[in-house]
């Protein structure tokens, strides 16, 4: 494996309102039993990286908690591992504002590494994917960057995405722009990108020097229009979902109900891996309704659960009704509680008889350990 | 002369075939046999052991090792990977003037007495992987110091028209042994022999020595050691345990342990923090149970997808039952594939099935007489054609 991995755990935690309270955006749970960055770094896990650094900047307790020694990724190895970068913060310094200070400030980690390329991502984005095809679509190219990007369609003409690819018929890359709209016709970037170490170390310590921190807009951008940058496009073809902001975070958990989606997710040859909890397994009960949802281990379900992803050791009492609802781990719906389109954090207890709804575009969000 | 020691270290008897589990045994030890939705019946005496603070545990293997083996590992799903200690798979070996087989419970500890001097404990616990329970062995072993005891044994309670399946412990008031009865047919008194011993290692060995040096000991725990010491008048005493036991050791008694998980009356439980049943981990997603399904009085543990009707059933990790398909009172093991239509009443199928769209596997017991039924049983593996019908007592 000649890839060092480097995941960014807390670069969009600002869109993801409180979910992002007390946690980073990496440790955001997600689908029933795992947390955003399950999903990358499983993929760099079966991927065969021996190799990763995760840059966190704050609120990142519940992260290191989740990923432990990293044995449950298969990356507690003696040649195998994954390093925990907090903010290298010194007198003068404040924790970084963008990817560029937050590499500057993992420079002794990156230039220790032995692999000559890094493929660095944030972990809003779900997918399976196989980063070493990207590698070799990487070196067929001969580009100095590659960019892992998708094609979508737009739900409404407002809608943007942070970094949009236009490319010509031979698919090379005519321009880049940043939270910008976009058609089916671009290519839209999933904040994965593929460069050489020593081009990367190089790009950290110039724009560090000239106080330059977007390594979006910045380096790949800026250079790429000024022709001094040669960016090559990987279009991956699976699901996407990206997590932009809590709507869209409740809406991607709603897709995981979808088969297409979940095959392409949970394929069987390169597992999910998550901590174990060695919870029992769930509990349906007599007179109970489960239609349409994800259920984990630990639970005990009463009541009516539809269209909804419940965490591991929840408890549904009788008569309660749970529609369109993310439920984590821990929480306790009580007895005849009526609850729709609603994401419930972790350890809550909605107490008997209470009734909340959200909508599909604006769900409730209850968080972790309040009481209702 | 070893330096560090461990007080108390497990030999846990895993190498039996558990020949009356028929075709589910055919390829694996009874130990390695699936239990409760995602456990395998080893995982209770090795939580056990975890949560009684023993962290050393030889684990002995003789028949079809293999998916125990793998199971096991480095012993990391238990916490059993240590620096010093931990989970160690001991198979029978070669010796430089001998090699053979484990002969009996007795004989594979003595052959692996090294293994156990190498720790030179104080005490040993020997366990066996044929039951379901929950035990803190670690007040036992308080009991067995207490007692000043140079062999202790769990005993349980049974009710006494059943003393005569069981090894008899008849014990003087303050518990103190005076003699054993096996499965009598009029009991003396209702304490049943658990197979769960501790011994004073240095006893212990003496005894294993000397029943070696005996050409007519069938070279058992229960046939000739625990006599012998009886007979020598060593201390030997009964602890009383109280809570969930159950042999598995039968098609009806695994069928009846798994059913008793989903009956509120039978007292095991199973979630409880403070004493968790490990078990190797296989990174499936979370359940999905579709529109078309219904699930009542049941236990589904991850990676199913279930479209089909659930009713009083087990169903363990990665099953899939398809639209139309029913499961009424059985016992679905991981793995398994039940295609539509499917009508599966009082049965257990093995790991890795499938079971053919229309299939009839097994029968209510209502409509038949006491002798004709029985739990219909699908070996692992095994394919069920489309429409193909197994009857009620019939073991595949």
């Amino acid at each position: 494996m000649n890839m060092t991995g480097i995941i960014f755990s807390n670069i969009y935690d600002a869109y993801m309102g409180d979910l992002t309270k007390y946690r980073t955006l990496a440790s955001v749970p997600f689908g029933g039993r795992y947390r955003l960055i399950d999903f990358v770094l499983s993929n760099m896990s079966n991927s065969g990286f021996n190799n990763v650094g995760i840059i966190t900047k704050y609120n990142y307790q519940s992260l290191i908690d989740h990923l432990g020694s990293c044995e449950e990724w298969d990356m507690s190895r003696k040649n195998s591992k994954v390093f925990i970068l907090p903010p290298f913060g010194t007198g003068q310094t404040n924790v970084y504002q963008g990817k560029l200070e937050a590499l500057y400030g993992a420079i002794a980690f990156l230039k220790r590494t032995k692999e000559k390329y890094i493929l660095m991502s944030d972990c809003n984005v779900i997918c399976n994917i196989d980063y070493e095809l990207v590698l070799k679509e990487h070196l067929r190219s001969g580009a100095q960057i590659t960019v892992v990007a998708n094609r979508e369609e737009p739900d409404n003409d407002d809608e943007v995405r942070d970094f949009v690819i236009s490319v010509d018929d031979d698919n090379m890359v005519t321009d880049i722009a940043i939270k910008h709209s976009f058609t089916k016709e671009n290519l839209c970037g999933m904040g994965m990108f593929l460069i050489e170490k020593n081009l990367l170390l190089h790009v950290v310590e110039e724009a560090v020097s000239h106080g330059r921190y977007h390594f979006e807009r910045d380096f790949v951008q800026r250079e790429f229009l000024e022709g001094s940058l040669s960016v090559n496009v990987y279009e991956f073809k699976g699901s996407v979902l990206r997590n932009r902001d809590v709507p869209s975070y409740f809406m991607n958990n709603c897709r995981m109900l979808q088969e297409d989606v979940r095959r392409d997710i949970f394929d069987p040859q390169n597992p999910i891996y998550t901590k174990v909890r060695d919870e029992v397994p769930t509990y349906y009960d007599h007179d109970c309704v489960v239609k349409d949802s994800l259920i984990a281990d630990g639970c005990r379900i009463e009541g009516t659960v539809t269209d909804s992803i419940i965490f591991r050791n929840v408890v549904v009492e009788k008569g309660a009704v749970v529609d369109h609802c993310v439920v984590m781990q821990g929480t306790v719906i009580h007895a005849g509680a009526n609850i729709k389109y609603t994401i419930l954090d972790k350890d809550a207890q909605i107490t008997e008889g209470r009734t909340l709804a959200g909508s599909e575009r604006a769900p409730v969000i209850i968080q972790k350990g309040d009481t209702i | 002369m070893l330096e560090r020691r461990k007080e108390c270290i497990a030999m846990l008897l895993a190498g039996g075939q558990g020949s009356r589990l028929k075709v589910l045994t055919s390829d694996i030890a009874k130990p390695a046999v699936p239990f409760g939705g995602k456990y395998r019946i080893i995982d209770f005496p090795l939580s056990n052991c975890v949560n009684s603070g023993i962290d050393t545990v030889g684990i002995l293997t003789q028949y079809q090792p293999l998916v125990l083996n793998a199971y096991v590992g480095n012993g990391q799903p238990w916490g059993l990977n240590r620096n010093y200690g931990g989970a160690r798979i001991l198979p029978p070996y070669a010796q430089s003037d001998r090699s053979e087989w484990y002969k009996g419970t007795a004989n594979a500890i003595y052959q692996n007495m090294h293994f156990i001097d190498m720790y030179n404990p104080e005490y040993v616990l020997i366990l066996s992987g044929d039951h379901i329970y929950k035990m803190d062995y670690s007040k036992m072993l308080e009991y067995h110091k207490e007692k000043n005891a140079d062999c202790t044994i769990a005993a349980i309670d049974v009710p006494m028209e059943e003393t005569h399946r069981f090894g008899i412990i008849n014990t003087n008031p303050d518990h103190s042994i005076y003699e054993f009865e096996e499965k009598p047919e009029h009991a003396k008194s209702t304490n049943a022999n658990m197979g769960i011993y501790i011994f004073n290692w240095k006893i212990l060995k003496k005894y294993l020595e000397m029943d070696e040096q005996d050409p007519n000991s069938s070279n058992d725990f229960g046939k000739n050691i625990l006599p012998k010491l009886l007979e020598d008048k060593q201390r030997m005493f009964a602890y009383p345990f109280s809570g969930y036991w159950k042999d598995v050791g039968t098609l009806d008694s695994l069928w009846e342990a798994n059913m008793d998980l989903i009956n509120p009356s039978v007292p095991i439980e199973l979630k409880d923090d403070d004493f968790k049943i490990y078990t190797r981990n296989y990174a499936k997603p979370p359940s999905f149970v579709s529109g078309t399904a219904k699930i009542e009085n049941s236990i589904v543990a991850e990676g199913c997808v279930i479209r089909g009707t659930v009713e009083n059933s087990v169903i363990f990790t990665g099953c899939v039952v398809e639209e139309g398909a029913v499961i009424k009172d059985s016992v679905i093991m991981p793995n398994i594939l039940v295609k539509q239509g499917a009508q599966l009443n009082y049965t257990i199928i093995g790991e890795n099935a499938v079971i053919g769209k229309e299939a009839v596997i097994g029968r209510s017991p209502k409509d038949y007489a006491i002798n004709a039924w029985g739990i219909a049983v699908v070996g692992t593996g095994r394919k069920i054609e489309d429409g193909e019908v197994v009857a009620p007592k019939q073991v595949l």
